[in-house]
């Protein structure tokens, strides 16, 4: 109470108006929770090599010498997530995989987030034929089911790297940020254009322009500043649907046989003899997801972003 | 239509690019090793030997002209054959999928803006929060597993049983075929569709005409259910239509889970084995379903919304 006594606030003029101050608990401790999470994830990924009870994703599970194949091992001491059909261990498969996807989903979003946001913030500002070239790339982008795009943009690439050996640097996960990236232009384009749009009427830019800056520095000192909340919210929220949609792809047969949809893809026909091999890899992508969405969700309503697309 | 034209020309493009010569490019599209007589067959009525333009128009005059989408020499058949039977089956399912969607989510949505802040509201935030962030592989298995090992229904009922079951054939057997991949594909949207209404219906809900039909003495549930929900559906039918493509996407995942043979399994299939021709096309015709149902979302605002009607009828 005693910040309110410091702090000049505004006096609530309109009490009915007023947010009720219990319903911010909530979105507070799911954040907690998906920085926790995340945190952790990203620890043992990261460093489960060096640490003792984490077994390699690679090390099968043997008792006495005799390896535990077939779906052996239920979750327990020796192995808390039980064994899959070829005797690994599922829990360092679940952690160590995370590695993949949270590269992948970070990369994609930072290419995306470069390549939308200068579309956006080019449609927006100078308006014009510039704005209805970049509104129609988007509306197109957008109007392919996201998952159909991606499952063709990646076997495309597939075969045309068997036919040009310049893109051989191009593996199967930089074909899948690359992919996930043309997917995440379309969706920031649109919010940074109409972020652009509300911006370049306000006082500060008419100032800044009535004091001779050019166009460029507008757009890099005024503008952009202004903009990275809009991003970072809608990033951060597009990073849990790109990981979704990577897991989605690895289970259709197009992704990292390093991954949790693949995992799930490999393991789901034999869900009532062994349950852990698949279950434990959804409840990964989930709460991975989940936790990008309760970072994306405290995030717009700390910057009051109402989400437009994604 | 420019989205459209844009679009099929864009996957016509990305299908073939890479593949210089024309009877390589033939070989690719039949996914399989032709005769010469078949790969000359191929470039000349496909005019693969042209640029992409001229591929694009000799496609879409076909596709107008003699509703020919190519011919698909993996599985030994037209496109069209492929296609046909399995534009029912997804359509079938988006229907179900929706209607399913709605009728969670315009009660929870109701009874969520009329109670706002209460517990009941607090809950169905959370659950539409978590529902709206699921990914479609993720609730499939939960689906299987809840019903496998948690009810006792037997693996067969994740198979699509029976090739191809409509309605008309035996309605029990086709219900059971989509329960699971619809209840899949509903839960997602239904959450996308119970948020926006429900914050909708709050603001709609504070604004002076519906204190106005309160204090004529309107009942409240008829305030509720006319009044206000009638307002706030117009948000609602923008997202069924800007949600259709996450439908369509979501049906490729949902029937190879539960091997339903509709648009998206034989899609995936498809892509797999650089099936182009059948690609090109599985493609251009949900890029079409997006667009139709879009137009129909645009035209029905006016059914909604005297506003929108008078205006049309005034210019």
């Amino acid at each position: 109470m005693s910040d309110v006594a410091v702090l000049p606030t505004a006096p609530a003029a309109s009490s009915d108006l007023a947010p009720a101050p219990r319903r911010r608990r909530l979105p507070k401790v799911g954040v907690l929770f998906a920085i926790v999470f995340l945190g952790t994830l990203v620890f043992l990924a990261w460093f489960g090599d060096y640490l003792p009870f984490m077994r390699g994703a690679d090390t099968k599970i043997r008792v006495a010498g005799k390896l535990q194949s077939r779906y052996k091992q239920g979750p327990g001491n020796l192995a808390w997530w039980g064994s899959d059909a070829n005797g690994f261990d599922v829990f360092s498969r679940c952690i160590f995989y995370a590695k993949n996807t949270l590269t992948i989903g970070v990369s994609a979003t930072a290419i995306g987030l470069f390549f939308g946001s200068l579309l956006g913030i080019l449609a927006g500002y100078y308006r014009g034929w510039v704005d209805r070239v970049v509104s129609i790339i988007v509306d197109s982008l957008l109007s392919i089911p996201a998952l159909v795009l991606a499952v063709m943009v990646v076997r495309r690439l597939d075969d045309i790297k068997v036919d040009i050996s310049a893109l051989d640097w191009l593996t199967r996960k930089w074909q899948i940020i690359f992919t996930l990236s043309i997917l995440a232009v379309a969706p920031l384009a649109r919010i940074v254009r109409a972020q652009t749009m509300a911006l370049r009427e306000r006082e500060f830019v008419t100032a800044a322009r009535s004091l001779g800056s050019t166009n460029t520095r507008i757009l890099v000192r005024e503008i952009l500043p202004n903009l990275v909340p809009a991003m970072v919210t809608v990033a951060a929220t597009g990073l849990g649907i790109l990981i979704a949609a990577e897991g989605a792809l690895a289970f259709l047969g197009l992704g990292l046989d390093q991954s949790w949809g693949f995992m799930i893809e490999a393991n789901r026909r034999r869900l009532d003899e062994a349950w852990w091999a698949t279950v434990f890899p959804c409840l990964m992508l989930f709460l991975t997801v989940l936790s990008f969405n309760l970072i994306g969700d405290r995030l717009a309503r700390r910057f009051d972003i109402r989400e437009a697309a994604v | 239509m420019i989205v459209f034209v844009l679009v099929t020309f864009g996957v016509l493009v990305i299908m073939r690019i890479g593949s210089n010569s024309a009877p390589e490019l033939a070989i690719k599209l039949a996914g399989k090793p032709l005769t010469e007589a078949e790969i000359n067959r191929l470039v000349s009525d496909y005019q693969l030997d042209s640029n992409f333009f001229v591929q694009y128009w000799s496609w879409l005059w076909n596709l107008i002209v003699h509703q020919d989408l190519g011919y698909s020499p993996a599985t030994s058949s037209t496109v069209w054959n492929l296609m046909q039977p399995r534009i029912l089956v997804t359509l079938l399912l988006g229907v179900y999928a929706n209607i399913m969607a709605l009728l969670i989510a315009v009660p929870l949505a109701v009874r969520q803006a009329q109670k706002r802040d209460s517990w009941f509201d607090k809950t169905g935030s959370f659950f539409t929060f978590v529902g709206v962030g699921v990914p479609a592989v993720v609730l499939g298995v939960f689906l299987q597993l809840i019903f496998a090992l948690k009810l006792g229904w037997t693996k067969d009922y994740f198979k699509f049983i029976g090739n191809k079951v409509y309605p008309w054939d035996d309605l029990g057997l086709h219900f059971r075929n989509f329960f699971l991949p619809t209840v899949s594909l509903a839960i997602p949207i239904a959450a996308i569709y119970a948020r926006l209404l429900r914050s909708d219906m709050v603001q709609t809900l504070q604004s002076d005409y519906i204190t106005l039909a309160s204090a004529k003495g309107v009942p409240p549930r008829r305030v509720l259910w006319r009044h206000a929900l009638r307002n706030s559906s117009l948000s609602l039918l923008t997202a069924v239509g800007t949600q259709t493509g996450t439908l369509l996407g979501g049906a490729l995942v949902v029937e190879t889970l539960y091997d339903l043979d509709g648009l998206g399994l034989r899609l995936v299939t498809s892509v797999l084995s650089s099936d182009l021709f059948t690609v090109q096309s599985f493609v251009a015709m949900i890029v079409l379903l997006v667009v139709v149902v879009n137009f129909t979302v645009d035209v029905s605002y006016a059914l909604v919304d005297p506003r929108i009607r008078q205006a049309r009828t005034l210019v």
